[in-house]
């Protein structure tokens, strides 16, 4: 029998981290990750506070130097080549980053300025992306009297106006109402058939139950393990509970919590 | 007497509320030193104090015996009226920021409190706070006073403490006119700009009454001197604060009643106007961009450079801030042309001033452009290089610092054609420079701070003081064609070779 996670390992690599450090000072944030991301696929990355998922996703986003270690984005050795990287990546995160006095098309129109999208294109995605987002009456309203949930939409249109082959994600869906973080959700799974990759880190485990292919759990800067949700389970010998009882569980934050799982353990490696 | 003290400090009381805003304030107080510890604030205070009060001895002296006592009233009235102007502009701000601001005034609005306490408690942080600020100034001038010319002048402190009650009633009353007259939308920038200009406005009308000539100025002082008794005399209503100031204690009771009858009127009527004008701002809708066809652009520079102008554009009042840098050192300029009288005096007045002007709104911008840049994380993630943004950037700060030097420059080479060209050279170094120094050395802050950008690093604002400085005294000694201006060029180029990139993160 085959699982998702085998079908997804015969398929080119997105992303591929190997050996990725971070140290700050004496504390190692990120300590030697192995992790590979499959394009078509999307994969949660899932961990308590502090446990390293930011940093990992600013290392591949290349605002961060590593330490150690490589990345490599559809075979592009980022921290060679970053540029290159950066070209077919998107990157969002937690707090939105937006001018505050510019309005949504103005955005979109410098954004697909930096990643060079031809105007005509760039115009039709912009009008697409605004609609379905929600923002099209306030395209000519400033960023600065927008909800924190409005903000992160715009932001979220601006990842996508490049039409980038990897989404990097952090936190993706605070903030916003339930309508539209359905129509987010949709958009994000549009994507993923369309062949792009998408990482995302989320504190919201409903998320990643639905949405994600395969679930990585880091804890201390490491993956502590990683697969379906299914496969969790069967790691964490909860066949029938919730992705919430065994995230507890893997973390040691559980009622019976013995602190995390020793060794990494990732299914379908 | 003691329960009475007692009760007027329990919770939800007037006196309560009035120590809770005091208590913000004093935050806000110690938020202006960073993240100095309170110690070193200290220190730091108490050396200021110690440097005013040495500069403050001179003036004791010449309001003295020792000056012409034919000036001492017209300097003493400029002097009040300086700090009332400030005073009003301080308020004014205040008044303003206590009304936007959000946080602990929607709790305040949401609670049983009375409007007039509500007011009365902010007006009295306002009033605090504006006369902090000016106080640093102000006591050291009447402390020396009392040494040198006698106790009198101990009547400064309670003149000060009204002039900061007076001020703060009609700063209140402003913002609040301000907001019925533009609407809450308008009035946050434009009460930030009147506020500015009225700061202004007293320096600035002292230089041009330095304009005029000797004769003219001793005739503006002899027909106050003579005019009838009423409000412009001496000893009229217009002079108490200067009288009160001066020691006479009759006019010091009039002034200090007169300042806190107004405070606790406006206080009274306005209560209830200042917290309907609070819920409005509060409720503001979204600003608008003008609507149009949509139309991207292709060119990754000419966005990248648009971005800039736009945010700079829409940001009135640091339009009004960067405009003040240019109207401060203008009427310096005028003063040495005028003193020197010749054409050719353009070339060592007008000239190092555009240079000046050239170098400081160079820094301003960079700063903003570069330190201020909302999204850098953003702009990190894109696939440009970190060269080409910056490059962008300081491509962004040439255009707005061109069109503000345009016009003296024309008008400079209207008088004298070579001044204005060694103008333009030293205008272009020492507006490079000064960029180069906020390129290598970001101080990352918000866009509002482009004014006290130097409190997080005192060492790049002596530098850039100090580069503006050099190349000034290159262009002066360049229009009076000295060869020694090649010595404060060497030194500019010193300056910023000492401070490359390479040598700082070393």
């Amino acid at each position: 029998m085959t699982g998702p996670a085998d079908h997804f390992s015969t398929i080119p690599a997105a992303v591929s981290l190997r050996g990725l450090t971070k140290r700050f000072g004496d504390r190692i944030a990120v300590g030697g990750l192995d992790l590979t991301v499959r394009a078509g696929e999307l994969y949660a990355l899932l961990g308590p506070n502090g446990a390293g998922k930011t940093t990992t996703l600013r290392m591949v986003a290349g605002l961060l130097p590593a330490d150690e270690g490589t990345i490599e984005v559809f075979g592009i050795d980022a921290r060679r080549d970053p540029i290159a990287a950066k070209r077919i990546t998107a990157w969002l995160p937690d707090e939105p980053m937006l001018y505050d006095k510019l309005d949504p098309l103005e955005y979109l129109e410098f954004v697909a300025g930096l990643w060079s999208v031809a105007p005509e294109i760039a115009e039709e995605r912009a009008v697409a992306l605004l609609h379905t987002l929600g923002l099209w009456e306030h395209r000519f309203e400033r960023c600065e009297s927008f909800s924190r949930g409005m903000k992160q939409k715009v932001a979220l249109a601006g990842a996508l106006i490049h039409d980038p082959n990897l989404l990097m994600l952090d936190e993706p869906l605070t903030g916003l109402d339930a309508a539209i973080a359905r129509q987010v959700k949709d958009l994000l799974m549009e994507r993923v058939r369309a062949g792009a990759a998408i990482v995302l880190t989320t504190h919201i485990l409903d998320v990643a139950e639905r949405l994600a292919d395969r679930i990585g759990i880091i804890h201390d800067g490491r993956l502590i393990a990683e697969g379906t949700l299914a496969e969790l389970r069967q790691l964490a010998g909860q066949n029938h509970s919730t992705l919430e009882d065994v995230f507890l569980e893997l973390t040691g934050q559980g009622p019976a919590g013995q602190g995390p799982a020793a060794q990494p353990t990732a299914i379908d490696a | 007497m003691r329960r009475d003290f007692t009760r007027f400090f329990t919770p939800g009381s007037f006196g309560w509320l009035i120590a809770q805003d005091l208590r913000l304030s004093l935050r806000r107080l110690q938020g202006m030193f960073g993240a100095l510890k309170p110690r070193t604030a200290s220190l730091i205070l108490l050396a200021a104090l110690i440097a005013f009060h040495g500069l403050a001895w001179p003036v004791a002296h010449w309001l003295g015996e020792d000056g012409d006592q034919r000036l001492f009233y017209p300097s003493l009235a400029a002097g009040v009226l300086f700090v009332l102007f400030w005073l009003v502009s301080q308020s004014l701000t205040g008044a303003t920021r206590a009304l936007y601001t959000r946080g602990d005034l929607d709790l305040l609005l949401a609670s049983p409190l009375p409007p007039t306490h509500i007011l009365g408690a902010r007006a009295i942080a306002i009033a605090a706070e504006a006369m902090g600020a000016v106080a640093i100034l102000v006591l050291p001038i009447a402390n020396m006073n009392v040494l040198v010319n006698g106790w009198r002048w101990l009547t400064i402190y309670p003149t000060l403490l009204a002039g900061g009650l007076f001020a703060t009633a009609i700063g209140i009353a402003l913002a609040l006119a301000l907001i019925r007259l533009f609407g809450p939308r308008r009035t946050r920038v434009v009460s930030q700009v009147v506020a500015t200009c009225v700061g202004a406005a007293f320096v600035l009308s002292l230089q041009v009454l330095n304009l005029f000539p000797e004769e003219t100025r001793e005739n503006i002082i002899a027909a106050i001197e003579r005019s009838e008794p009423g409000l412009f005399n001496r000893h009229g209503l217009l002079w108490l604060p200067v009288r009160a100031a001066a020691g006479d204690l009759q006019a010091l009771i009039f002034w200090f009643a007169l300042a806190v009858g107004l405070f606790a009127l406006t206080c009274l009527i306005m209560g209830r106007a200042f917290t309907t004008s609070a819920v409005q701002s509060a409720g503001l809708g979204a600003a608008r961009t003008k609507p149009r066809a949509i139309r991207f652009r292709a060119q990754r520079g000419r966005i990248l450079r648009h971005k800039e102008w736009r945010l700079i554009a829409r940001d009135p009042w640091l339009l009004s801030q960067l405009l003040l840098q240019v109207i401060y050192t203008l009427p310096v300029a005028l003063i040495i042309w005028r003193s020197l009288g010749t054409q050719s005096a353009a070339a060592v007045s007008v000239a190092p001033a555009i240079v000046v002007i050239a170098s400081q709104l160079s820094a301003s911008l960079a700063w903003i452009t570069i330190s201020s840049e909302d999204a850098p994380e953003f702009l990190a993630s894109a696939p440009v290089t970190r060269a080409e943004i910056e490059w962008r950037k300081l491509e962004a700060v040439a255009l707005p610092l061109g069109l503000f030097l345009a016009l003296p420059l024309i008008g400079l080479a209207f008088v004298s054609p070579s001044a204005a060209l060694w103008a333009v050279v030293f205008a272009i170094c020492a507006a490079s420079s000064t960029a180069l120094l906020n390129l290598w050395h970001p101080m990352p802050g918000r866009r509002a701070m482009v004014m006290r950008r130097h409190s997080q690093s005192k060492l790049i604002g002596m530098m850039e003081h100090l580069l503006s400085l050099l190349w000034a005294v290159a262009m002066v000694l360049t229009g009076l064609g000295s060869v020694f201006a090649c010595l404060p060029i060497g030194l500019a180029l010193a300056v910023l070779w000492f401070n490359r990139p390479s040598r700082a993160t070393a």
